[in-house]
């Protein structure tokens, strides 16, 4: 990577909620610098703040202090630059393929032309021509997952959240998913911002990762993964870094 | 519009609702009784709520218009709808859960039961007048049948839900059916059980009304129809207050039942 | 063993006809016997027969029944228009539901059907008070189930729309009621068999036509054959009412039914 031009900036983030017990920190100031067009993994153990830190850049919680700035612009609730692949898909039960595909242009208020043939672009993509008018009920896990992908990316993204999108997955479609998604970023290269607590996953398919410690969330180390792509995942290079990391990891219980 | 107060439930603000609540019904009476008492309403057609204190406190030792105080005309009510209801609790209930257990049970009761089910208890009124005659027998029957559906329908469909798994589990430990029936299907059953009490036991108090209005001669559904007949909307409407708060007493009564006998505390709706 | 199982299989193949064949018997035999207490099927069959040579009060049977399901369907219509909007209030603004939420569970305990003098007093005998008594009995499900499918819109799907930016209109209309409208159509089809039980309390107790004028002509002047004629056209069409919504049901919400 020759140029690395920072498109996001966390500085100091912290939450910390009030429950009827006291107070529980879930994330302690996090500061982190995201390059242009980076494939960014953030890797933790459990349950602990993760998400939290990814809600907070999607706008859906405000932290408790500290701020993100997106291409050193300060940044407050949710941003159109900002999309977000989510762990139990979120796919809405009552609408078609294209109908959850085309919901963010469609909130913006584009026309139906416009949009339908934007969400149809991003159907493809990841394979789903001809499930257009199927709803998600019909669909397996990964097909689902799929089309959050395609609903993210019809946004026009310039920072693409992915909140443990494959957690939920059997370990064959697992694997399928994390090669379908380097094969669409490198087709449609933007910033992408991935949660998960398994190793093997994070370095299969990070540029960087960074990993947290357990509660509340703070940035342990950061690794540089220059192995090329496709990775395998039996070569010894990638099984090295795999060790260096798990022996780093907190257990999470 | 009220997004945020979803996320915390229980952030700050809850008094505020709180006061709010209060306002509302506060406004809602003062409404009313200005409405009655400046003559927009005529009080022909509605009377105000501090008149209705006051006759709440005259009804209690006068039995005009409708030849019974209060006090006996909610113990007539709650006698016959409690017997209605009870009867219907002792025999619908079982009979859901044997229709749910065994197959040849459901095989022949079933169809009956579709058959009545459709028809409303009110209409059996007159049928019910011809056989039993005009008294408590013919409305606690007509309340009977108003709260026998549902009690039937959901320890069915109650019972219909016993986890296989723990059926599996009782069969390995050498339980007879009949034992599990016991044992595993009816407590599984009681959550939804419960929700069809708690259908049943609104049913029966309305279909009271109607019983009463049609085939009795005490009752606070007499009341409030005699109330009609004498032009009284005060007693008419200390009727229905009367009923409401009855009503409302006795679905408090039942929850505090069921969280009593349903411990684990299962789905309830 | 084997032998047994297909003697259980048949057994529970016959046993709906074996019951409803024991009903009818019964009825034989109590109206053949005590002709006073219910009519015979014979005689309620030739009754029903009549209705169409002898109309009463001017209409026929049908007319009857298309008179109570047209004071239903008006309700019905105004029950759902305000109900879904009321329930729509009180469940998705916190400040709708303090207000007018604490009056609506204030009133809720009192049955629809003791409504019943209080409206006659406000609006005579005419068709007016009965549909009024049937909204009021018919709502109350609707604006329930309203309430509880918008209190109940799970958070994911309020999120995915703050990430694709809804704006609030967006939000409640996008996403908050599309995602309560399979409970809100449970309602509806609670209003549906409530409305029809209330119109036939109404027209019980005062109406010049309809199912339940029928059954209060039948008891008024002993013909009971015609109370029962009535009351399995009642059973007739609230069942046929239930199916038809189903149907409907299955029209409004595709993602329902089963793959």
């Amino acid at each position: 990577m020759a140029e690395k031009k920072i498109r996001l900036r966390l500085d100091k983030l912290t939450k910390i909620y009030h429950t009827p017990e006291g107070e529980f920190e879930a994330v302690h100031e996090v500061s982190l610098e995201v390059q242009d067009r980076e494939f960014l993994v953030l890797l933790g153990p459990g349950h602990c703040g993760k998400t939290v830190l990814l809600n907070m850049i999607a706008g859906l919680e405000a932290p408790s202090s500290g701020s993100f700035y997106l291409d050193e612009k300060e940044v407050r609730g949710s941003h159109g630059a900002v999309g977000m692949v989510f762990q139990k898909t979120g796919l809405m039960p009552w609408k078609t393929v294209m109908q959850n595909v085309e919901l963010g242009p469609k909130m913006a208020g584009e026309d139906k032309k416009t949009r339908r043939e934007r969400a149809k672009k991003y159907i493809d993509l990841v394979g789903l021509s001809g499930f257009e008018n199927s709803y998600p009920s019909q669909l397996s896990g990964g097909m689902k997952q799929r089309v959050g992908i395609a609903r993210a990316y019809t946004n026009n993204p310039e920072i693409l959240l992915m909140d443990e999108p494959f957690g939920a997955l059997d370990a064959q479609t697992r694997y399928a998913m994390e090669d379908e998604l380097i094969r669409i970023w490198e087709q449609e290269k933007r910033t992408i911002i991935f949660v998960t607590n398994n190793i093997e996953e994070a370095a299969y398919l990070g540029d960087r990762i960074v990993l947290f410690s357990e509660c509340p969330a703070r940035v342990k180390e950061i690794y540089e993964i220059d192995l090329p792509r496709p990775r395998n995942n039996v070569d010894p290079n990638f099984l090295h870094i795999r060790q260096v990391i798990a022996a780093n990891t907190d257990l999470a219980l | 519009m009220d997004k945020k107060t979803k996320k915390n439930k229980f952030a700050d603000g809850s008094t505020k609702y709180a006061l709010l609540s209060v306002l509302g019904i506060a406004g809602f009476f003062v409404i009313w009784q200005l409405l009655v008492v400046s003559g927009i309403i005529n009080s022909k057609y509605l009377a105000a709520p501090t008149d209705i204190i006051k006759l709440f406190f005259v009804k209690i030792a006068e039995t005009a218009p409708d030849g019974n105080t209060l006090q006996v005309n909610v113990f007539s009510s709650l006698r016959v709808s409690l017997l209605g209801l009870f009867t219907a609790l002792i025999l619908g209930i079982p009979l859901g859960w044997l229709m749910g257990w065994y197959r040849w049970v459901d095989r022949f009761v079933t169809p009956l039961f579709e058959i009545i089910r459709p028809i409303p208890p009110i209409s059996w009124i007159p049928l019910t007048i011809l056989w039993l005659g005009i008294g408590l027998k013919a409305q606690a029957f007509i309340i009977f049948f108003s709260a026998f559906i549902p009690c039937v329908i959901n320890s069915y469909t109650g019972i219909k839900q016993t986890s296989p798994v723990l059926i599996n589990v009782a069969k390995t430990f050498g339980a007879t059916n009949f034992t599990i029936f016991i044992k595993v299907g009816i407590p599984s059953s009681l959550p939804i059980t419960f929700a069809g009490i708690r259908v049943a036991l609104g049913n029966s108090w309305s279909t009271l009304v109607a019983a009463e209005m049609l085939a009795s001669s005490a009752g606070l559904g007499y009341m409030i129809l005699m109330g009609r007949a004498f032009a009284r909307p005060d007693i008419i409407v200390l009727g229905m207050l009367v009923i409401g708060v009855i009503g409302a007493i006795m679905t408090a009564l039942l929850e505090f039942a069921e969280k009593k006998i349903v411990k684990w505390g299962g789905r309830t709706r | 063993m084997k032998q047994r199982n297909l003697f259980l299989e048949i057994l529970y193949a016959v046993l709906p006809a074996v019951s409803i064949a024991c009903l009818l018997v019964l009825w034989m035999g109590v109206s053949g016997n005590r002709p006073d207490l219910i009519p015979t099927p014979a005689e309620t069959w030739s009754r029903f027969a009549d209705t169409f040579d002898k109309p009463i009060m001017r209409l026929s049977f049908f007319g009857h029944i298309l008179a109570s399901l047209r004071r239903v369907m008006t309700a019905l219509l105004i029950s759902w228009s305000a109900g879904i909007l009321f329930g729509i209030l009180i469940g998705w603004s916190r400040t709708g539901k303090s207000v007018f939420g604490s009056i609506f569970n204030m009133l809720r305990p009192i049955p629809p059907l003791a409504w019943i003098p209080l409206i006659t007093i406000w609006f005579g005998i005419g068709e007016t008070p009965k549909i009024l008594i049937v909204v009021i009995g018919s709502i109350v499900p609707v604006i329930v189930n309203t309430q509880s499918g918008m209190e109940r819109v799970e958070q994911l799907y309020l999120d995915v729309g703050t990430v694709f930016h809804a704006n609030s209109r967006q939000l409640l209309f996008e996403i908050a009621v599309p995602s309560a409208l399979p409970t809100i159509l449970a309602g509806i089809k609670t209003s549906i068999s409530t409305g029809w039980m209330v119109v036939l309390a109404a027209e019980m107790l005062g109406a010049k036509s309809g199912v339940g004028f029928l059954i209060t002509r039948g008891m008024d002047s002993g013909d009971t054959a015609l109370v029962l004629v009535a009351m399995i056209a009642i059973g007739i069409v609230g069942a046929l009412l239930a199916v038809f919504i189903s149907f409907v049901e299955r029209m409004i919400c595709p993602w329902l039914r089963k793959k």
